[in-house]
């Protein structure tokens, strides 16, 4: 048999949100161990070398929404972690035009006039209301959701808080706020839009990630998901990891490793140990064992509870609960080597937005249609992707004069049909293979000469995403972001305080509020709620104490 | 004409315009209702055949009246007569093996108890007990916060609030969680959680999202179940069809001593120093009154008074609005009871549905966003001259079909040869279950969207007035900061399904816009 250590907590899975809670328990003083069943640590914020000597962020691929709390908290930018954001983005259609989002005021008020006057006054309105709407949410993000069924004094203090905020917005933006998280993206750009092609541009990142249309209800929520961010105090922007998406998590690691943490990879969890309704500790596949009273897992919640504890520790409500939580599997990726950077005729040679993300799709019709195509298991003939060529920014990503580029494609069905049949397995090299060059010819239509520049692709489907990183149907978030499963419902009603039926056990991962991206929100608040119950709430300083 | 000011002059005798006359009239208020057909009834009345036999031209069932407002007006008395059947639902399937449900209880054609029976139950109660949870709404004005905290009618109405939060509290902590969970999901996932993707499912995600411009994977499609249930979820079918249950309400007006004008529209709304004064009618007349209610569109109640007197933002959340009608209504004429394989003649005048899955459901839906008809439509039929005699003759019957997913803007417009491919699509449709019904048909009647639009003003022909979506209830129906019926300028009052607490035969939106305009103290 292996090892028999004992800890005071053990964090099974090395993720962005594990890594964090780790941090925040290492520096509170107790002795912590991590558990990764890869040989490398970073869940799906990794930077990996695939092609010899460039280095794709092949999971999650830009970052805003870690909360610059906790990058403080944890002083990651001493353990190398460097943000460089990047300016606009585009949308190319396929009469050789383009919609460039550019975030200096008066060139995008210019640029949407070449599209549509009206729009130009209605994006004023549009960026107010969203701004307005993610001041309003930010504030929760880095609180528990109140339990409403609870008349415990925190539940009720939380409830007051939001009652306070809401209240605080007036009768007129509660109204609004209300509309707003239940409208559809579609919708919401059609009361304010006019152009195709701006609303299409908006509202990729109504989608990105879900198991929704555009025109479902609750996507305008989503969109928050994608604006609440920031890099450096500016909201809504998005930047580059230096590095790759990897950075955080090794910023995350180095952290952990200085306050006193031990890191353990290679053996992922075969079974969470339980004794008399009490976590104790964590049975690797490799047979080692590592006992602590605290456990707390960072994979999303049906791994935990439905493959690798015992079903009889669980009450059969909560086991149910679980297998209705909702992860769908919606999106693929490919990460392109590339020999040189390729050409986009459509736009002005060294236009600032082809530094940033960058999309094909010209209506919200075509966005719609692409989720129908998923619905039936299909990927879409005309898939809406998230481009992006990082090492322009950031040249270490790709050898000098070669660069990298990420295509984040929505949508890619986990259990793709083929002759009828809908399963996982139906991916194989083929159907990958066809994955591919259904994008490759979307791709086409922004940078016609992009295969030709192509030296090595990795197409990565819900079903890789899953067996690499271990996210069950391999769904960026944990879980749907529906409104059945966020706040005081995620992941299950009743245990949305990172807390389980098992004592001592906790979900610190997106599968817990406030949900998905890499925003660390999870892993730091599921620490703090531990460090709470375990009496050692005060031991450090900064946002978890 | 009468040189009389009236009290309060009403626009639309639909449901909901007679329901509010009458509320006010029986507060001895004088009221006049203004109809621009030739009879009142809206989206509930009468369509005869050439033949004479009566096919009930929009709605067919009754199924949310309100019993509050059915008592307050006396509609079932022997004032105002009406008489119901409650009817029980199949689900059919081309294979015969059919599914009925009775209330709360599932079983096969056949007789056999549905395999998924006790489960069934269960969900569908508990959707039940939610929706009477959240009927205690419907009758009072939407929970604002207009006022402040300091404001008496404000806290009035969040007290109401208060007491659903303590009616939920009190389920237990269990069914709490669950209602906070499923109250903003869809139908599709709470359904299919629990049942197989088979017919029965197939008929509670149709029942969730008929007339709403939603598949059952949108989030929002429970709670328009739930809105539907609000009565228990029984289905009735007005002896003397859906024009019985119009007559009803105003026989009820008529006997509360409103009076009625038919056969005129209104052109305007008459705004004297921002006070609503009477209306001008399409001959010119204009008739005088101390308030006004509208039974039209949200949209169309702003523009007869004139936008003008609106601001600008809420001129921009009228035309916001999302209404688009999603029902159509295909009538046939059969030449003699059609027959449906594996149905008994006492079920084939039940309500029939074609829905034979969830997934069928939402694939029907899918067009429907692209402006065109669905290849396999989502149907709602009932034969109501197999319940009611009187309505045909000749042993000729009457099929009433409701097809789900029609969009109103369909692609290349709704002229006679798209009517005609609707027809032959729904007969299409049909066959696949009562093999040789088209050669039953004598006559045909269709309705699109457009066409409900052109005859009642409905917006979009939509059957709600406007989009039953969460962002488009309580204290934002119809829009924002427009909840409490009052509609611009002083005495001016919304009264119709736009309004909350929404669509259906329910009565509720004209009474409690009646009664709002009382407590506002404009009378």
């Amino acid at each position: 048999m292996g090892q028999h250590d004992r800890y005071d907590a053990i964090v099974a899975g090395a993720g962005h949100n594990g890594l964090t809670t780790a941090c925040y328990l290492a520096k509170a003083g107790l002795k912590v161990l991590v558990v990764e069943k890869n040989d490398w640590i970073g869940g799906a914020a990794v930077s990996r070398s695939l092609h010899d000597g460039w280095t794709y962020s092949n999971c999650s691929y830009v970052c805003s929404l870690l909360r610059r709390e906790i990058v403080r908290d944890l002083e990651l930018p001493k353990y190398g972690l460097q943000v460089i954001p990047y300016e606009g983005g585009a949308s190319f259609t396929r009469d050789g035009d383009y919609f460039a989002y550019m975030s200096d005021h008066d060139a995008l008020r210019r640029e949407m006039a070449r599209h549509s006057a009206h729009d130009v006054d209605a994006y004023e309105r549009f960026s107010q209301t969203v701004i307005r709407q993610c001041r309003f949410i930010r504030p929760f993000l880095l609180r528990n959701a109140p339990d409403p069924t609870s008349i415990k004094p925190r539940d009720i203090s939380e409830l007051l808080f939001l009652v306070k905020q809401a209240h605080g917005l007036g009768a007129k933006e509660l109204g609004e706020t209300l509309r707003f998280w239940s409208m559809s993206i579609g919708d919401f750009l059609d009361e304010h839009f006019e152009s195709d092609l701006i609303k299409a541009h908006i509202a990729g990142a109504g989608i990105i990630g879900t198991g929704l249309g555009v025109y479902s209800p609750g996507t305008a929520y989503v969109l928050l998901h994608h604006y609440m961010g920031d890099v450096d105090g500016a909201i809504g922007a998005w930047g580059f990891a230096r590095g790759g998406m990897g950075a955080i998590s090794n910023a995350l690691g180095a952290c952990f490793e200085e306050a006193g943490g031990k890191i353990v990879m290679g053996s992922g969890v075969d079974k969470f140990l339980v004794k008399d309704g009490k976590a104790t500790g964590v049975a690797l596949e490799n047979g080692d064992e590592y006992y602590a009273p605290i456990v707390a897992s960072n994979m999303d919640v049906k791994r935990t509870f439905l493959q690798h504890t015992g079903q009889e520790h669980l009450p059969e409500d909560f086991t149910k609960a679980v297998k209705r939580f909702k992860i769908r599997g919606s999106s693929g990726k490919l990460n392109i080597a590339l020999d040189a950077l390729p050409k986009f005729p459509a736009a002005p040679k060294g236009a600032p937005f082809l530094r940033g993300d960058m999309h094909c799709s010209e209506s919200l019709n075509e966005l719609e249609r692409a989720y129908d195509d998923w619905k039936e298991g299909r990927w879409s003939q005309n898939p809406y992707f998230d481009m992006l060529i990082p090492s322009q920014i950031d040249p270490t990503m790709a050898p000098p004069g070669k660069h990298m580029m990420t295509v984040f494609v929505q949508y890619a069905p986990y259990d793709l049909e083929v002759n009828g049949v809908r399963s996982g397995t139906n991916w194989t090299d083929e159907t990958r293979k066809s994955f591919a060059e259904c994008v490759f010819d979307k791709l086409e239509q922004a940078c016609p000469d992009i295969r030709s520049k192509t030296l090595h692709a990795e197409i990565r489907t819900p079903l890789d995403i899953e067996n690499e990183v271990g996210l069950t149907e391999g769904n960026i978030f944990q879980g749907e972001l529906t409104f059945d499963q966020l706040l005081f419902n995620r992941p299950v009603p009743g245990y949305a305080q990172y807390d389980t039926p098992i004592s001592g056990m906790y979900i610190v991962g997106s599968s817990a509020h406030p949900g998905g991206g890499v925003m660390a929100a999870p892993g730091a608040n599921a620490a703090k709620e531990i460090l709470r119950n375990t009496g050692k709430g005060r031991a450090i300083r900064g946002y978890a104490a | 004409m009468s040189p009389k000011t009236y009290d309060a002059i009403v626009i639309g005798g639909g449901h909901n315009g007679l329901a509010a006359a009458a509320t006010l009239a029986r507060k001895g208020k004088s009221v006049c209702v203004i109809e621009q057909n030739d009879s009142c009834g809206g989206m509930a009345r009468n369509a005869a055949f050439a033949s004479g036999a009566q096919a009930p031209q929009i709605a067919h069932l009754l199924y949310n009246l309100n019993p509050k407002v059915a008592k307050e007006l006396g509609i079932g008395t022997s004032k105002a007569p009406l008489l119901t059947k409650e009817l029980p639902t199949v689900s059919l399937k081309e294979d015969g093996d059919h599914v009925v449900i009775h209330g709360t209880k599932a079983r096969l054609a056949s007789g056999a108890i549905h395999p998924e029976a006790a489960t069934y139950e269960e969900l569908i109660s508990r959707l039940i007990r939610f929706a009477a949870l959240l009927g205690q709404l419907s009758t009072k004005s939407p929970p604002s916060l207009d006022g402040g905290l300091t404001d008496l009618a404000t806290l009035g109405e969040l007290a109401g609030l208060a007491k659903l939060g303590l009616d939920l509290k009190r389920m237990g902590k269990k069914e709490m969680r669950e209602f906070l969970r499923v109250i903003l999901s869809n139908i599709y996932d709470l359904t299919l959680d629990e049942l197989a993707d088979d017919a029965l499912a197939g008929a509670m995600t149709a029942d969730a999202v008929r007339g709403a411009y939603a598949g059952p994977r949108s989030p929002g499609t429970v709670f328009s179940l739930m809105y539907r249930l609000g009565q228990g979820g029984g289905t009735q079918l007005p002896i003397g069809g859906m024009g019985a249950v119009s007559r009803a309400f105003e026989q009820a007006a008529r006997a509360a001593g409103v009076d009625i004008l038919t056969g005129k529209g209104v052109t305007r709304v008459l705004v004297e120093e921002d006070r609503a004064a009477g209306v001008a009618l399409s001959d010119g007349e204009v008739l005088k009154a101390r308030a006004v209610l509208s039974n039209a569109g949200p949209k169309a109640t702003m523009m007869l008074a004139g936008a003008e007197h609106y601001d600008v933002e809420a001129v921009r959340r009228m035309r916001n609005q999302r209404c688009k009608g999603t029902a159509a209504k295909v009538n046939l004429l059969l030449k003699s009871a059609p027959v449906f394989p594996g149905l008994s003649a006492e079920l084939t005048a039940g309500r029939l549905l074609i829905a034979p899955s969830a997934t069928y459901v939402e694939r029907a839906f899918n067009p429907a966003k692209y402006g065109e008809l669905p290849s396999d439509p989502v149907i709602e039929l009932v034969i109501p001259s197999l319940t009611d005699p009187s309505l045909a003759t000749d042993n000729q019957h009457i099929l009433s079909a409701v097809v789900s997913f029609v969009p109103h803007g369909l692609e290349g417009g709704w002229d006679k040869s798209a009517q005609d491919r609707l027809v032959a699509l729904t007969l299409g449709t049909l066959e696949k279950y009562s093999p040789g019904i088209s050669d039953l048909v004598l006559e045909q009647q269709v309705m699109s969207p457009a066409d409900i639009e052109a005859a009642t003003g409905a917006p979009g022909g939509h059957w709600h007035h406007a989009e039953m979506g969460i962002d488009q209830i309580l204290t934002v129906r119809p829009a924002n900061g427009m909840a409490h019926y009052r509609f611009g300028p002083v005495g001016y009052y919304l009264c119709g399904a736009g309004a909350h607490p929404g669509g259906d035969v329910t009565g509720v939106a004209g009474r409690n816009s009646a009664l709002q305009l009382l407590k506002d103290g404009v009378l």
